[in-house]
């Protein structure tokens, strides 16, 4: 079912979540799957029952429980008496001992559960207790377990109660845990336990205010945000969630105080001459309809124009669904917001509703005329020829470069007779040889006629200059259109004058590889001439001369020069280390040469070491030519 | 004017010869040769084109770097500094200059290509 249903975001909110009927068709699926223990059958019966579905076999149902009963246990006492309170005809039957362990249980030494389950199971029993006592128990467990479930389950515990009973302490904490939910972007409302928590609050709260006549403190938005998060989830994990759930659905669609309504509309809201009526359905958070409902529109304008159309007009109640012959009002094609108040009942919230609805109508092409014109002249010198919709201009036409091709027409409603300006008009040529096509948009003038003129010369580009017959069509589209137009008007010859090469080349070699890349290395500088190079090398060489010279000058020599074995190893190291750095340059990486180096390196520090020693007593005059000559080596480029 | 530029000079040049100990003038045609070597260099650069990059690259830096451990090593061995460099032994900074030239001239192999 599609619906046109826009949330105004910041007037009323409405339900964007329920159960829609195929929904509680699969939640009565998943209830009412066969029971194996008296918990499943009480989830699987009185979830049915809520959703006011039929329990099959009310027999078999009774001959199980009787036969699972525990008279012993609290918990199967429960589900037992609650189960056979929603079946006819079965009667548990009750001892003293049954009576006295239920009566036991309701202390604020038991659990929240404990005294919930045995207060239920002593109400739907028959049995008599002391109201004023559960709720000294209750609001002692209150006050112990202070979690949303525990006060949930005190809340329909004090349900069963007397309403002469001190409820009002009770009664509070539905405000109290109102405060906890969390809002989620304003359109769901939950308690962070989850699902089953949420709903069996909503039961709860609408269940106590209903047994003592008290409106709860819920405002409408929380009420259907409440919805919203409840109806969410359409998948249930458990049969306990989905019992939740079902219990929801009866306590939001049958309390005292706030029924939510979803208005939705039959099939797509769209009218139109065939169909004139908008249908509504107005149900409950289940899909029930409300017959009681009066449905009524407050205002209807239209989106484009903003004018009211309709105001304060009453929908008839036809076999459940809400009907108005909208299209008695004669609107124009396009969307209408309507706003919609739903009346007839003081408990109804989210009884304002905006929907969204569409008016289509049919469109007709007229007065479409075909023509060549002569560039020169007026389109009224030349004759024109009339085409009918559907068919085809019997001749073709031959547009060039001194004639151009023009074509005129209207869009009108066929309902009314208006003219119409639809979204999407165009004009498409078709190359009936290449398939190659070329859409154009024809706009209307100011009196809403259409006008396409095609100038081959001004227009080549876009045909890539390819003369041929082309197949003329005309498109017309709106989403408010029930009968979108594709027609084939007629042939036109168009002729190029520069006609190019075909152009149909192109499209192949898209698909061709393209060359493969190839590394390229950065090309080598222009060396310069071997004279310019050599002579800067002796140039750069020239300078160690100079330094020989200067040194013989100034009296250095290596007259200090001893044989001892520490002298020589150095020297030789030192000469070594010289040779390893040139076999660096040219054979070796860096981690070989450190290796080397270190030999080398270690036992011409050692020798150093010891020769320096040795000369640290006496001066010592000649430097060692070694290093000086790494430096020059490296010059020669 | 150029008279006194020549005097000073001429002075300059009288007191390096005779109040420079030997050692270091020997040490100072070192760093002049150096110079001049990175100067020439640095010309074919301008003149010519930096072409093998690397190449000039490691032999200028390989100046550059001989030149400085020069100098530390005449600032060390200079009798006038003794005070300041009273744990380094003219040896001592020998062995230095040594070792950091070592260094040095992997890295210049290393950039050498």
């Amino acid at each position: 079912m599609s619906l046109v249903l826009t949330l105004a975001g910041v007037q009323a909110l409405t339900p964007a979540h329920y159960l829609s009927l195929s929904d509680v068709a699969r939640l009565q699926t998943l209830l009412g799957q066969e029971f194996s223990s008296l918990e499943s059958a009480y989830y699987s019966v009185v979830g049915l029952t809520k959703l006011g579905a039929n329990v099959p076999d009310h027999n078999d149902v009774c001959q199980f429980l009787k036969s699972q009963l525990d008279p012993t246990s609290v918990d199967s006492l429960f589900f037992a008496a609650e189960t056979s309170q929603a079946i006819s005809g079965c009667e548990i039957p009750v001892s003293n001992e049954t009576r006295d362990i239920l009566l036991a249980a309701v202390s604020e030494d038991s659990t929240m559960t404990q005294i919930h389950r045995a207060v239920s199971a002593l109400s739907s029993l028959g049995l008599p207790l002391t109201s004023q006592e559960v709720v000294g128990a209750l609001t002692a467990r209150i006050n112990k377990e202070d979690n949303v479930m525990a006060i949930t389950l005190a809340l329909q515990t004090a349900a069963r109660l007397s309403q002469q009973a001190e409820l009002g302490g009770i009664l509070e904490e539905i405000e109290d845990l109102t405060a906890r939910l969390d809002d989620l972007g304003g359109i769901y409302l939950q308690f962070e336990e989850g699902l089953e928590a949420t709903a069996m609050f909503v039961t709860a709260a609408y269940a106590l205010s209903d047994h003592v006549d008290m409106e709860p403190p819920l405002k409408e938005d929380q009420v259907i945000q409440l919805v919203n998060s409840i109806f969410s989830k359409k998948s249930w994990d458990s049969l306990a969630e989905a019992f939740s759930v079902a219990s929801a659905a009866a306590a939001l669609s049958s309390n005292r105080f706030h029924v939510p309504v979803v208005v939705s509309a039959q099939g797509p809201a769209t009218v139109s001459h065939s169909q004139p009526t908008l249908q509504l359905l107005v149900t409950d958070v289940m899909s029930q309809p409300l017959a009681s409902a009066k449905v009524l529109v407050e205002s209807a304008y239209a989106v484009a124009s903003k004018s009211v159309i309709l105001s304060k007009a009453p929908f008839t109640l036809n076999d459940g669904v809400f009907e108005l012959n909208f299209m008695s009002n004669q609107p124009a094609s396009g969307y209408y917001q309507f706003t919609v108040a739903v009346t007839g009942d003081s408990r109804l919230v989210a009884n304002h509703v905006e929907l969204k609805v569409k008016v289509s109508t049919e469109v007709a092409v007229t007065n479409m005329d075909l023509a060549v014109v002569d560039k020169d002249q007026s389109i009224g010198t030349k004759t024109t020829t009339r085409v009918d919709y559907p068919s085809k201009a019997k001749s073709s036409f031959t547009a060039d470069s001194h004639l151009n091709f023009a074509m005129s027409f209207q869009l009108v409603d066929v309902n009314t007779g208006v003219e119409l300006t639809p979204h999407q008009t165009f004009v498409r040529l078709h190359n009936q040889k290449t398939g190659q096509e070329v859409v154009f948009v024809a706009e209307p003038d100011s009196k809403n006629l259409y006008k396409f003129e095609l100038d081959t010369a001004e227009r080549k580009s876009e045909f890539d200059s390819i003369s041929g017959t082309y197949s003329l069509y005309l498109i017309v589209g709106d989403a408010t259109l029930e009968n979108p137009i594709l027609w084939n008007v007629a042939d036109v010859v168009l002729k190029f004058v520069d006609e190019e090469a075909p152009a149909m080349v192109q499209p192949k070699t898209l698909y061709v590889p393209k060359p493969e890349i190839q590394h390229l290395f950065r090309e080598p500088e222009k060396k310069p001439p071997t004279v310019v190079s050599n002579t800067f090398t002796a140039l750069i060489l020239s300078p160690f001369l100079l330094l020989l010279i200067l040194w013989l000058k100034l009296g250095a020599n290596i007259s200090n020069f001893s044989f001892s074995p520490s002298t020589i190893l150095f020297h030789v190291g030192h000469a070594a280390m010289l040779g390893l750095m040139y076999v660096y340059w040219t054979h070796l990486n860096m981690f070989q040469t450190l290796k080397y180096l270190a030999l080398v390196g270690g036992v011409t520090f050692l020798a150093g070491n010891r020769m320096l020693a040795q000369k640290a007593v006496k001066r010592y005059e000649s430097f060692y030519f070694q290093d000086l000559f790494s430096g020059f080596t490296l010059l020669c480029f | 004017m150029s008279n006194s530029v020549i005097s000073v000079i001429s002075r300059f040049l009288e007191e390096y010869t005779t109040t420079t100990p030997n050692k270091l003038k020997v040490v100072d045609a070192y760093l002049l040769y150096i110079l001049l070597t990175g100067a020439l260099q640095f010309l074919y650069c301008l003149l010519v084109g930096t072409f093998p990059f690397n190449s000039f690259l490691s032999g200028f830096i390989s100046c550059v770097g001989s030149f400085i451990l020069a100098v530390c090593l005449r600032i060390q061995i200079n009798p006038q500094n003794k005070g300041e460099f009273l744990s380094v032994s003219p040896e001592r900074a020998f062995a230095d200059f040594l070792f950091a030239h070592t260094v040095l001239h992997l890295v210049v192999m290393n950039f050498i290509g």
